[in-house]
């Protein structure tokens, strides 16, 4: 059990600044998700946490001690990486009890703790099959119970179920977070797959380029976007964000609320549109129409800017039709000239 | 642009059998995704369409005429794969003038050509870098480029999205449908994600085990499928299924789902194709289709909340049950431990026979 801390931590390698004054904290036994686009510094923070690579600037706090010098093995922190890397020749047990035999514990010590950690994760019945005969899910559990294996005061996990199929990956982290809430243990869990980090996270940290631009619950975050940066990196489709002259009373896009004085443009989640048929065309005309089932995804052009709406379910509307657009005015984001949310007026 | 007929088309590897009784007309200009998980018989299908392997059954032609003795060179076929075979020594120019050059086309016009894909598939600003360096994501683009640049009459692509990240899936997604709009060639895409079967295929060929399951639209196969194992194939999550038992009162007859409830009235002609008499069957809703409603005839325990984005997902029943419903993120929702009460509408319910998982009623 362990909190992790970042203060002001940079790290430059060459002339690329990889972290550039980044603070975070993670609670002892959170799931905290970094999440952002590739070479955003997420995996160079998990290097810094095991003790991979020292930080040029600030320091970094292991449960508010700070592990400046202590080595990696000191820091017990476990490690689950993307492509699992477990054993080939090895039977599901005989990776598990690596991490252990290696340390030269006693071996009716180690068998206890994997019988244990394999009745955790749920492996127990298959730990005599070599990685080559379990599925993609399993190999992930065998992954994780040789992680956890040696108690460790937290694990790090970089994109692990990224290899997996769709369908897998939908079960697999659900599995993630029933194994993590039951375990309570800190896990730091790197992915570039936002559904799957709001899925997994109770703190995720948004970044770019080397810093974190946003940090809060998935659900805050994705209702209170600080940027448009954030607005975009989270929802699919991501938020619709217009120049804010096309919203407003006979404007393609009907809304009637205040704007805050700063803001330039809107953001509207596709989700948040409403769309009705209209009979003139002074509104939207539909350019698109992507029926998915449970959802339908329309395109919509307003005179030069093109916006994504989904509607719940499937719908009578087709391309070329004319729609008006409303949007709640509770359901609006506002931006200001830097891309940064702009403050309510009053 | 080219009809594709697969008549009664096989594969045996031995005594496995890949492929059996596949029957299949792709419409010229159509965009089929054949759809199944691996192993299902779709990659060993591609194949034998691109003359890769040979049918041990059955035939293929294009346009009526049987491909038989046809090699792949003479098929007009265009193949992008899911590891992109580019020359990683050429640059991105190189690559795609490739196939028009072989071709003999001439120098302007392969000129014009690769800077009209190029534009196409946004890689004209890096036309002249080498194609060693570049990422996952380009490599895919410049894959599909190089296939399109030589314009085949039949475009297959198996699985080449399934190496590239989340956000540039999505935007393949698009690409990819409008490059066919474009070209209008005859399209056969292999994948075994659903989503991008839904979204960019006219029709959508299921399979599973070497069988063709169902062949329908994209809606087609949501609304209506065939079986069980397309019901829950398609769709994110795909469809739940629950045993049920048929339970005759005086004047209804509903659907008894034991410690979840109830629904009715079962339609008769679902009653009228119940082959068993037990009166068994396979009751499934789509997750998307639930209302959340105090006074619902069916209840389960919430046991995982998953809220994503636009959606929240309620895991419910015991785990091993795994239904799933999925309701706007701005609809109250009861929390872990809770139980949650809902109602399908009737038009939304499907039921299937447990003995071959067959459907019993199409809903049209």
């Amino acid at each position: 059990m362990a909190s992790i801390s970042f203060k002001n931590v940079s790290k430059r390698f060459g002339d690329n600044l990889a972290l550039d004054n980044v603070s975070f904290e993670v609670k002892d036994n959170a799931f905290f998700c970094l999440f952002g686009p590739p070479l955003c510094g997420k995996s160079t923070i998990l290097k810094i946490i095991l003790g991979l690579i020292d930080p040029d600037e600030g320091e970094v706090l292991i449960d508010g001690r700070s592990v400046a010098g202590v080595a990696p093995a000191q820091r017990n922190i476990a490690m689950v990486f993307q492509n699992l890397a477990l054993f080939p020749h090895m039977s599901a047990e005989q990776n598990v009890r690596f991490p252990l035999a290696e340390r030269g514990v006693d071996p009716l010590e180690i068998s206890n703790r994997v019988a244990e950690v394999a009745e955790k994760l749920n492996i127990t019945h298959i730990l005599s099959k070599p990685p080559s005969q379990l599925s993609g899910g399993e190999r992930q559990r065998v992954a994780i119970a040789r992680a956890l294996v040696r108690d460790p005061n937290a694990y790090l996990m970089d994109d692990p179920i990224s290899a997996l199929d769709a369908r897998l990956r939908e079960q697999t982290r659900v599995e993630l977070r029933r194994i993590q809430q039951e375990l309570g243990k800190t896990l730091v869990y790197v992915t570039h797959d936002q559904e799957e980090a709001m899925s997994v996270a109770d703190t995720m940290a948004i970044m770019e380029d080397g810093n974190i631009r946003q940090t809060g619950t998935p659900v805050d975050l994705y209702d209170s976007p600080n940027s448009t940066y954030v607005a975009k990196m989270l929802g699919s489709p991501a938020m619709n964000i217009l120049p804010l002259d096309f919203a407003g009373k006979g404007k393609p896009i009907s809304f009637s609320g205040n704007t805050p004085k700063t803001a330039i443009s809107i953001g509207i989640r596709p989700e948040d549109l409403e769309i009705k048929l209209a009979k003139s065309s002074n509104g939207a005309s539909v350019v698109n129409v992507e029926p998915l089932g449970g959802f339908t995804t329309l395109m919509l052009d307003t005179g030069g800017k093109q916006l994504l709406a989904t509607l719940r379910g499937q719908t009578k509307i087709q391309t070329g039709d004319h729609v008006a657009i409303m949007v709640n005015p509770e359901r609006a984001h506002f931006f200001d000239k830097s891309g940064a949310a702009a403050q309510a007026a009053g | 642009m080219t009809q594709i007929t697969l008549e009664n088309l096989g594969k045996n590897f031995g005594s496995f059998t890949a492929l059996a009784g596949m029957n299949l007309t792709i419409a010229d200009g159509e965009f089929v995704a054949l759809l199944g998980p691996s192993g299902c018989g779709k990659s060993t299908t591609m194949n034998m369409v691109a003359g890769m392997l040979q049918p041990s059954t059955g035939s293929i032609s294009f346009d009526g005429r049987d491909m038989g003795n046809v090699p792949m060179a003479r098929r007009g076929v265009g193949f992008v794969f899911q590891n992109y075979a580019i020359f990683t020594h050429m640059t991105v120019r190189e690559n795609l003038a490739y196939g028009p050059k072989a071709q003999g086309m001439g120098s302007a016009e392969v000129t014009k050509r690769v800077e009209e894909i190029a534009s196409l598939l946004q890689l004209g600003s890096m036309l002249d870098r080498r194609s060693g360096g570049l990422s996952v994501n380009i490599l895919q683009r410049l894959a599909i480029g190089r296939s399109a640049i030589v314009e085949p009459a039949i475009f297959l692509l198996d699985e080449p999205l399934s190496n590239v990240d989340a956000a540039f899936r999505a935007v393949m997604r698009t690409e990819l449908k409008q490059l066919q709009r474009q070209f209008k060639q005859t399209m056969v895409y292999v994948t075994h994600d659903q989503l991008e079967a839904m979204t960019m295929a006219d029709r959508i060929a299921v399979m599973d085990h070497g069988k063709l399951l169902q062949v329908g639209t994209p809606l087609e196969v949501y609304n209506n499928p065939a079986d069980t194992f397309v019901a829950r194939f398609i769709g994110s999550p795909g469809m739940n299924l629950i045993d049920g038992e048929i339970s005759k009162s005086d004047k209804i007859t509903m659907v008894d789902l034991k410690q979840f409830g109830s629904f009715g009235p079962v339609p008769d002609a679902v009653l009228g194709k119940l082959k068993s008499s037990d009166g068994k069957v396979i009751f499934g809703f789509r997750p998307e289709m639930v209302e959340l409603d105090s006074n619902g005839s069916l209840k389960m325990p919430v046991n995982f909340v998953e809220r994503i984005g636009a959606r929240t997902l309620l895991h419910l029943g015991d785990p091993d049950d795994n239904i799933k419903i999925t309701v706007s993120n701005h609809e109250p929702v009861p929390k872990q431990g809770e139980l949650a009460q809902f109602t399908i509408p009737p038009k939304a319910a499907r039921y299937f026979d447990p003995q071959t998982g067959n459907v019993l009623r199409g809903e049209a």
